[in-house]
């Protein structure tokens, strides 16, 4: 009897034991989902929105449905692409009277496109993000008739990173994703996108 | 129990909150933008060349240099090819950019495509060929020299037979060569982006004459430089300065200018070509310019002179030229927005009169860089990006302005040109992309397709001799053999000239 006695409470767990084993395994969980999230989670969680150029059809909602106003997405300039034209079809409205840059020329609605001259043929076009309001209207020119330098991007410094974006949810192409928060433009131009970067200034 | 004078004295506190939180959300609810005064840009537009303030006079014009048109010669190893075929100018002979040759193509390509015969670095530009007894000529650019060289190759070896340049540095602008020589058996005619025109003999490449339009005729260079390509009718040559004089026929063997047509109204020089074409029984020149367009008599005893004018087709940017289509009816059309215009004539008291038929919109027949192909009273041509659903499709018209058919939204194409030979369509994409298809009314039926130019802006026109199709993208000069009799697949030779 003794020796089954013995037996028995040597296979049975006394309370410490059991305090003690709850405890580890409890904490080894929680490490583990911790380093789990650490390594896969975060990468979740540390994303911003941003617009495919190649999916974007220049449809003008990211003008009208942002909850930032005027829209945190803005037209970018790829200068590597850009032509330098003197008629440049993003600036200028079709059969504009003269090739100025007196207003009833351009086509910016908010005239946010700054034309200044570098040398005979050459001209060159600078993006003014204040005055931008991401209607397209200059991306779709310049797409359908030159370059493509133009085209959209959610400004990290102006966008509040909805959960969920409500132009995303309004875009019919498809255009948006979420990309990780260090790498958080799609640049057309690849060879320039660090130096793009360091010039976006982003916001730590 | 609440008194009259403390219930006074709440609602005058919950007013003055109201009233602060008001004028809080007044000043600082939004970031205001700074209203700013936006005006020509003086500084930039006087640098350019382009201010002319209002009431005032135009900026004072740039300092002429004289440019030695007569330039040098160089010859180098090539022979004079074997083939007596013959690729006159800008689309042929005819200019209908329809192959008259009699050499059977092939329907099929084999999985490689084409054999290519040779290629040939080019300087970076859109200039196509024209070919004549084995020589192939094209106006391209030097960029090392920086001068317009007239560049002659055999067309059977693709070797440099001879080159002639002159001095006019010009800066590299989407490309720098443009266009395309006319030539006869004795006389080749060019172009250069910046209006220089040039008369060499052919075979040898000895000078004969030059002219600098702008300098000479105050011809305003077109944005981009000049697409417009020489006519050769008979002994003379014809050039639209569209400056000081509107057209004018210059004689090949001397230089000499036989005629000119006014310009009263100061029509600048689009990228269009000249058309000789017969209206209402009269043998007629026809010219778009940017302001408008021109029918100029070619009939030996009045030629030159103005028979008609209509701003009727006026394109900012405008590449496409004119197309007779009928003795009574010209068919223009643009890229850029600009659509298409069936353009009809009738004659009243001795004249004749120009008067819009109907205006076709963008999305439904219209052409960025070439002129459509009149083919079996159809009209063929490729979309532009701004079509909507029909962009980049090669379409199918008819001369009432309905489409017949269309490549559909899976065969679509860019801005590089086409041309029929053999009862076939010859498309060539931006990329370099060479498509096959039947030549027909009864829809788009493709026959071969091939990869056959390496680069990008694949946008010259393209010319076929004796079953060789030389086209180009805007580094590369290629020569492929697309006769029935080829076995396809590339021997790859590029000769690095």
């Amino acid at each position: 009897m003794a020796d089954a006695k013995s037996n028995e409470s040597s296979d049975q767990l006394n309370r410490f034991d059991f305090i003690k084993q709850a405890v580890g395994r409890g904490a080894a969980l929680t490490l583990g989902w911790m380093g789990g999230m650490s390594v896969f989670g975060a990468r979740e969680q540390n994303t911003v929105w941003q617009i495919d150029p190649d999916k974007c059809v220049q449809c003008e909602h990211c003008a009208t449905d942002c909850v930032v106003s005027p829209s945190a997405v803005k037209c970018v300039q790829s200068y590597p692409i850009c032509g330098y034209c003197r008629l440049c079809f993003g600036y200028f409205l079709p059969n504009a009277p003269e090739l100025t840059s007196a207003a009833e020329n351009q086509l910016c609605p908010t005239g946010a496109i700054e034309r200044l001259f570098v040398e005979d043929p050459y001209w060159e076009y600078n993006i003014l993000e204040d005055y931008c309001i991401g209607c397209a209207k200059c991306v779709k020119a310049c797409e359908m008739f030159g370059n493509a330098s133009f085209y959209l991007q959610v400004r990290h410094n102006v966008c509040v990173n909805c959960n969920e974006c409500s132009i995303a949810m309004q875009c019919p192409a498809d255009a948006w994703e979420r990309l990780p928060a260090d790498k958080p433009y799609l640049l057309r131009h690849k060879e320039r996108e660090e130096t793009m970067e360091d010039a976006f200034n982003l916001p730590e | 129990m609440v008194t009259d004078r403390q219930l006074t004295i709440y609602a005058m506190t919950l007013l003055t909150g109201v009233a602060a939180g008001f004028l809080y959300l007044l000043f600082q609810g939004g970031k205001s933008l700074p209203i700013t005064t936006r005006v020509t840009d003086i500084p930039a537009e006087t640098a350019a060349g382009t201010y002319k303030p209002v009431g005032g006079v135009a900026a004072a014009p740039k300092a002429e240099v004289v440019v030695d048109l007569e330039g040098e010669f160089e010859k180098l190893e090539g022979e004079i090819g074997t083939s007596a075929g013959t690729w006159e100018g800008f689309r042929g002979a005819d200019a209908d950019n329809i192959a008259k040759d009699s050499v059977p193509l092939s329907d099929t390509w084999p999985p490689g495509g084409p054999t290519q015969l040779w290629s040939v670095p080019m300087g970076e530009g859109h200039a196509g060929v024209a070919v004549d007894q084995g020589c192939v000529y094209i106006l391209d650019y030097d960029k090392e020299y920086q001068g317009d060289t007239l560049r002659c190759f055999s067309l059977d070896t693709g070797i440099e037979i001879w080159r002639r340049r002159y001095k006019a540095p010009t800066k590299n602008n989407h490309g720098v060569s443009r266009t395309v020589p006319a030539l006869t058996k004795d006389y080749v005619v060019t172009m250069g982006p910046r209006c220089f025109v040039m008369c060499v003999r052919a075979k040898t490449g000895d000078f004969v004459w030059g002219l600098d339009l702008v300098k000479d005729y105050g011809t305003s260079v077109p944005l981009w430089y000049t697409g417009q390509c020489p006519l050769i009718d008979g002994n003379e040559a014809i050039v639209a300065p569209s400056g000081t004089t509107m057209m004018m026929g210059v004689d090949l063997a001397t230089g000499a200018v036989n005629w000119t047509t006014t310009n009263e109204d100061q029509w600048k020089m689009s990228h269009s070509s000249i058309m000789k074409m017969e209206i209402l029984g009269k043998q007629t020149y026809v010219y778009c310019s940017q302001n408008g367009v021109v029918g100029v008599s070619a009939e030996p005893d009045t030629k030159g002179d103005l028979l008609w004018k209509s701003s009727d087709w006026a394109q900012n940017v405008l590449s496409p030229s004119p197309i007779g289509v009928a003795p009574d009816k010209v068919f223009f059309t643009a890229g850029y927005g600009g659509g298409s215009m069936m353009m009809g004539f009738k004659e009243e008291g001795g004249k004749i009169i120009p008067e819009p038929l109907f205006k076709l919109d963008k999305t439904i027949f219209a052409c960025e860089q070439q002129t459509p192909i009149f083919y079996q009273n159809h009209l063929f041509s490729i979309l532009p990006k701004d079509a909507g659903a029909m962009r980049g499709q090669f379409v199918c018209m008819d001369l009432e302005g309905n489409v017949v058919w269309s490549s559909g939204k899976t065969e679509r194409f860019g801005l590089g040109p086409y041309m029929i030979a053999d009862d076939k369509v010859y498309i060539l994409n931006d990329n370099g992309e060479l498509t096959m298809a039947r030549a027909s009314l009864d829809g788009f039926q493709k026959l071969g397709f091939a990869e056959v130019a390496p680069g990008h802006d694949a946008w010259a026109p393209m010319a076929i001799v004796e079953g060789k199709l030389i086209l180009r993208d805007s580094k590369m000069l290629i020569c492929l053999d697309v006769s029935a009799g080829s076995s396809g697949g590339s021997n790859n030779l590029t000769l690095n000239q």
